[in-house]
């Protein structure tokens, strides 16, 4: 299934904003090869754009925290405000 | 200034951990208070999943033949897993099939609720949709939380904020959350009928099945899979340790893994038919002991995952009977502290003391060395190969005359030797 | 001034799952909540009272789980509670619920009612004026904006391609829509508080209501299946230069009758 089918299973309560940021794009383009955001978050919620830059589509955030263990230079990272994000029905 | 209230004690987080202390802590008639963020308690909430209810039972009454549990394990397997075979173990034992039951699949959605419902008629106060901001301070001490702009001040905090804990991260408790320490699981629930999964698993009428996997699936990585029969669904995943999986290149899709296990011959037939219904992941403390934050602090306590309270043995995965002892251990220890009126940090240090005489930090202990053994990658691609490998070449006739079983074996075994002598002695440590 | 809100408890749409093979909704488990334009109707009377002094009281009908689902509103503002809780209003259709709500209006002291213009799971926005004419009482519906004038009350009414500005004595019943305000979300300290705010519960009897008064017995409404509509997807995927797939798509949405050209 692609990531969007496996997304589409879950409920969402989708903030306004964003719970997920880039702190400062320049600082990943200089000093961040991997790029590992791109392939350790499951929900794929990190991909890359035209311009080489991060984009983020917090919507499907399944809040695992799998992108911050992982980059500890580029991403502000906090749960959604209480209420928002993925609810599971089965966990 | 923003508007506050007083409460004995704030647990962050309404998961096992957090309840099962709220639930002991309202017992005692202490007033207490669990801030969730998600919609209801659970709703935030991944298991794999399976509970050990033995080396609970001590710290609760008996309430769990009530709980919403889905199947009780009769049948274990472990499959090692090669790139076009497979070899899996099974082990049924009458003993899985005596009250009360070893261990239980469950559904963390389901069973969450029910044990915040019992805490709550203990007298807990549970509020959801709530995300807690920030600790309070006063002189080096934590007095409280902040939550949407309001302050709550307690004489204790209680961190039960999960794996991913921005609690202890503020209390300072923590080393830094390295990569080799953690891994993350993918689950898809799977909807079936309950006679299916009976028929497909071989099992009676509530009894249950669990498999771990290890091998190809992974790709080399550290890790595995899982499948646990729940009551009509199937719980299936595959967890893989963070610090690998950074090693991939990118193009990488964490969610294929899943999707070619659920390919794969051994899982396909189980599944067929069925609908998945939900789609999840977690991250998972795989540090053991020496990767554990420090459990207490002035007027914080640290409990479950947040505490780095998880266990895989390879053979066994353990957390929820950790964070549901932890939690009744830490409410133990807030009780003691209420009745002395002492809640200094000498006070609260008593609750590492109790889980170190618990079987928590003793079972911590005894597998101090495993995460070093599992980061091994042999374990994961060499090994599991081989064995389905040699026990294939024993079994094959072909045209050929079959050669003599001690030269397959000894013809396996010199392929492995160099290094499966010094990863032999490491299993003899652990 | 005196104001009673009607509250309906509804599951959280956004939770429910439908069976797959029977399109049935899933509606185990799933949290429930109070209806958004009643959290309008609330958040208007709360803001009213907030401005012009008086009390704001709660009335919701529906299953024990309304002791629960109450906090919210509690915390939202609403000074007290009232709740209609009885196995024997089970199944009943918006008639029989208008009359019950009704007998409870009648021991509670008000100058003004406040409903939502519809509930967010049936929306059949039948509750409402059924109500006002059992209470014999004027009634604005589709209000958007609620202003108070001397012994009455000015409502601008949405009539989708107009608006309507009307006038009525007090006490009225008003029933709003979503456009009125954004009701806030409580703090947690709100909703600490709200478990001491006063809570009443009346069953049937203290309603003086009989059993063949209320419930499926007294209903004309009977709901025999509640199943989600079947579903057809055609996944049709559009490649090729943007300007050209944005004409194709354009094309397509216009052959299939979602926009006009």
């Amino acid at each position: 299934m692609s990531i969007d089918a496996n997304l589409a299973l879950d409920a969402f309560k989708i903030d306004e904003e964003s719970h997920i940021q880039i702190i400062d794009e320049m600082r990943c383009k200089e000093r961040c090869q991997t790029r590992q955001c791109l392939y350790v978050c499951p929900a794929q919620v990190y991909t890359l754009g035209q311009e080489g830059e991060i984009l983020i589509r917090y919507e499907g955030c399944l809040e695992c925290g799998a992108c911050i263990i992982a980059c500890d230079i580029g991403l502000a990272w906090n749960y959604p405000r209480g209420g928002f994000g993925v609810q599971y029905r089965f966990g | 200034m923003a508007e506050a209230e007083k409460v004995e004690v704030v647990i962050v987080g309404a998961g096992l951990a957090g309840l099962a202390c709220a639930y002991h802590l309202a017992d005692a008639g202490l007033e207490t208070l669990v801030v969730e963020r998600g919609d209801f308690p659970g709703s935030k909430n991944v298991t794999g999943g399976r509970l050990y209810l033995h080396p609970v039972r001590r710290f609760f009454p008996p309430i769990w033949e009530e709980a919403p549990l889905e199947r009780h394990v009769t049948k274990e397997r472990l499959t090692a897993m090669g790139e076009g075979s497979s070899v899996t173990f099974e082990l049924a034992s009458e003993r899985f099939k005596e009250k009360p039951y070893h261990s239980h699949t469950i559904l963390r959605a389901k069973f969450d609720p029910w044990l915040a419902k019992r805490a709550t008629q203990k007298g807990a106060i549970i509020v959801p949709k709530n995300r807690v901001d920030d600790l309070l301070w006063r002189e080096g001490k934590v007095i409280g939380i902040v939550a949407s702009e309001a302050e709550i001040h307690a004489s204790v905090v209680v961190a039960a904020d999960g794996a991913l804990s921005f609690m202890v991260e503020k209390a300072g408790l923590g080393q830094g959350r390295k990569p080799q320490d953690y891994a993350v699981g993918v689950k898809e629930v799977i909807e079936l009928t309950s006679s299916a999964i009976e028929e497909r698993f071989g099992l009676s009428d509530g009894e249950g099945a669990a498999q771990l996997f290890f091998g190809s699936l992974t790709e080399g990585m550290f890790g595995g899979g899982f499948l646990y029969t729940n009551i009509d669904t199937i719980s299936l995943g595959v967890v893989v340790g963070i610090g690998a999986l950074m090693e991939k290149a990118p193009g990488f899709e964490l969610h294929r893994l899943l999707d070619s296990f659920k390919e794969r011959p051994e899982i396909k037939p189980l599944i067929e038919g069925g609908h998945p219904v939900e789609y999840s992941a977690r991250i998972v403390p795989e540090g053991g002991l020496e990767s554990m934050p420090r459990v207490y602090g002035h007027g914080i306590l640290v409990v479950g995952d947040a505490a780095g309270l998880a266990l895989n043995t390879g053979l066994i995965v353990r957390g929820m009977d950790f964070a549901l002892a932890s939690g009744a251990l830490a409410a133990r220890t807030i009780i003691e502290a209420k009745k002395r009126d002492d809640f200094s940090l000498a006070s609260l240090s008593r609750y590492e003391e109790s889980l170190k005489e618990s079987f928590v930090l003793k079972e911590l202990e005894t597998f101090r060395e495993m995460p070093h053994f599992l980061q091994n990658p042999r374990l994961f691609n060499l090994y599991p190969q081989a064995l389905a490998e040699s026990l294939e070449r024993l079994m094959w006739i072909g045209e050929e005359p079959k050669e003599k079983i001690s030269t397959t074996l000894w013809g396996e075994a010199r392929r492995l030797i160099p290094s499966a002598v010094g990863d032999l002695l490491k299993v003899w440590r652990i | 001034m005196q104001i009673v809100v009607c509250l309906k408890q509804i599951p959280d749409l956004q939770q429910i799952r439908i069976k797959r093979d029977t399109r049935e909704p899933v509606l185990e488990g799933v949290p429930l909540l109070f209806g958004d334009m009643d959290k309008n109707a609330l958040e208007e009377a709360v803001r009213i009272v907030e401005r012009e002094g008086g009390k704001v009281t709660a009335l919701a009908l529906g299953s024990p789980k309304l002791r629960d689902t109450i906090k919210e509103a509690l915390a939202m503002g609403a000074d007290e509670a009232v709740l209609l809780i009885d196995p024997a209003f089970a199944d009943s259709d918006t008639s029989t619920t208008a009359k019950i709500l009704a007998k409870a209006i009648e021991k509670i002291e008000c100058d003004l009612i406040l409903c939502g213009e519809g509930s967010t799971d049936n929306y059949s926005g039948q509750v409402p004026s059924r109500l006002a004419e059992t209470l014999g009482l004027s009634q604005v519906t589709y209000v958007r904006k609620l202003e108070f004038t001397e012994g009455g009350l000015r409502a601008t009414r949405d009539m989708e391609e107009a608006l309507e500005v009307v006038e009525a004595p007090l006490p009225a019943l008003v029933s709003v829509t979503s456009e009125i305000n954004e009701p806030r979300l409580p703090s947690l300290i709100q909703i600490l508080r709200a478990s001491k705010k006063p809570l009443q519960e009346w069953t049937g009897e203290e309603l003086s209501l009989s059993a063949h008064e209320v419930g499926k017995e007294a209903s004309s409404l009977e709901v025999i299946r509640n199943l989600a509509p079947e579903q057809e997807r055609k996944n049709i995927i559009l490649e090729g230069k943007i300007d050209e797939v944005v004409e194709q798509l354009t094309d397509a949405l216009t052959r299939e009758g979602v926009i006009a050209r």
